[in-house]
């Protein structure tokens, strides 16, 4: 055989190879890779989350550099229309101006009070927060709230939240929900709110990392970040 | 002579790691990991291929490469070098889809992705030397 026919061979046999496994991956992965649509659930604002989040560490139920001086903690229920106003609203301009810019590590503690609804989806957030996805899923689910205690929260719209979350591997999540670590999540953020003393969501606390928190309104958490960063 | 020990070398560890991915992916645990990026990318739908796993493919295409570098046949070289170019691309493909929508980098992918690049630069110098 002369050595060119080698090469024919070789670089003809590599690219349908190629051809085959890359095309293979994109045709196989295509369909959930679309933010929406599993038992007719319309996910909405999840391109604007994901480009929010993208790239921004999280661990657990942490958003942020974990050396990031300052600390926000967010008290709050995922029923709560406040509290999605507020990630709808002030949320995204935070992370911008303060997370991604590693100044400030945000907390999400959540609570359970307003109804079942609210648990169902803090035990869902909290086994996405195992997969490094709490934020995401927390944020979607804040842009897509349903009415409280309507039985909103279901599994359709957890699946179709999940599956617009890039990297989540929704029945892990899914799965994971009822695992003790996230039970204990769930009380030990009750037991920070309780310590805080949390009367209503949404709360905000904010302080230098590893120190003392203040609880702030909402209208002041700028301010009071601006302050923990100055001092 | 050497080449054909490098090749086998190298993909005799480009196996081990394909091999320690597909069994951490199948027993469900997550591979010890410097970056704390490879079980993300191991729970992701990019990690299987029609139910199996990704890391499965790897251990073949790196067993191939080694049965390729144990023969001499023409036929052998060219197979080699097919499946190593392949898998340069193919490894390529899968550090975009790391960073650009997982947004997880898996330490040992990348490990396989550096041994891939040695294997195709070796198998295509054996064409080089085969004798025409």
């Amino acid at each position: 055989m002369k050595k060119k026919t080698i090469y024919i061979l070789a670089f003809s046999g590599a690219a349908i190879l190629a051809a085959v496994l890359i095309g293979g991956t994109v045709l196989l992965t295509r369909d959930s890779s679309k933010p929406a649509l599993e038992g007719g659930v319309t996910i909405q604002g999840a391109a604007a989350i994901n480009n929010l989040l993208a790239g921004i560490p999280q661990q657990g139920n942490a958003l942020g550099k974990p050396t990031a001086p300052v600390t926000l903690v967010e008290y709050a229920d995922l029923q709560c229309p406040y509290c999605a106003r507020v990630a709808v609203g002030d949320f995204p301009a935070l992370v911008r101006d303060y997370v991604r810019t590693g100044r400030v590590r945000v907390i999400f503690n959540g609570l359970s009070f307003v109804g079942p609804d609210s648990l169902t989806a803090l035990d869902t957030a909290l086994a996405a927060g195992k997969q490094g996805r709490l934020w995401h899923v927390v944020q979607l689910l804040y842009a897509n709230q349903g009415t409280e205690n309507t039985g909103w929260v279901t599994e359709d719209l957890l699946r179709s939240v999940g599956k617009a979350v890039p990297g989540l591997d929704v029945d892990s999540m899914l799965a994971g929900r009822s695992a003790t670590d996230v039970a204990s999540a769930r009380a030990a953020a009750q037991q920070s709110a309780n310590t805080a003393g949390v009367r209503g969501t949404p709360t905000f606390a904010v302080g230098r990392t590893n120190g003392i928190l203040s609880v702030v309104d909402t209208q002041s958490v700028r301010g009071a970040i601006d302050s923990a960063l100055a001092g | 002579m050497r080449l054909r020990i490098a090749i086998g070398a190298l993909a005799l560890v480009g196996a081990g790691i394909a091999a320690y991915l597909t069994v951490t992916k199948l027993s469900h645990v997550s591979p010890v990991c410097p970056t704390g990026g490879c079980a993300t990318v191991e729970r992701s739908k990019y990690a299987e291929l029609a139910g199996i796993p990704v890391a499965m493919f790897g251990l073949l295409a790196y067993l191939g490469v080694f049965t390729s570098a144990l023969r001499r046949e023409e036929l052998a070289v060219a197979a080699g070098a097919a499946i190593a170019v392949a898998g340069v691309a193919y490894g390529a493909y899968l550090l975009v889809v790391q960073l650009a929508v997982i947004e997880a980098v898996c330490t040992w992918c990348v490990a396989s992705d550096v041994v891939v690049v040695l294997l195709a630069v070796l198998a295509v110098a054996r064409i080089r030397q085969s004798p025409s």
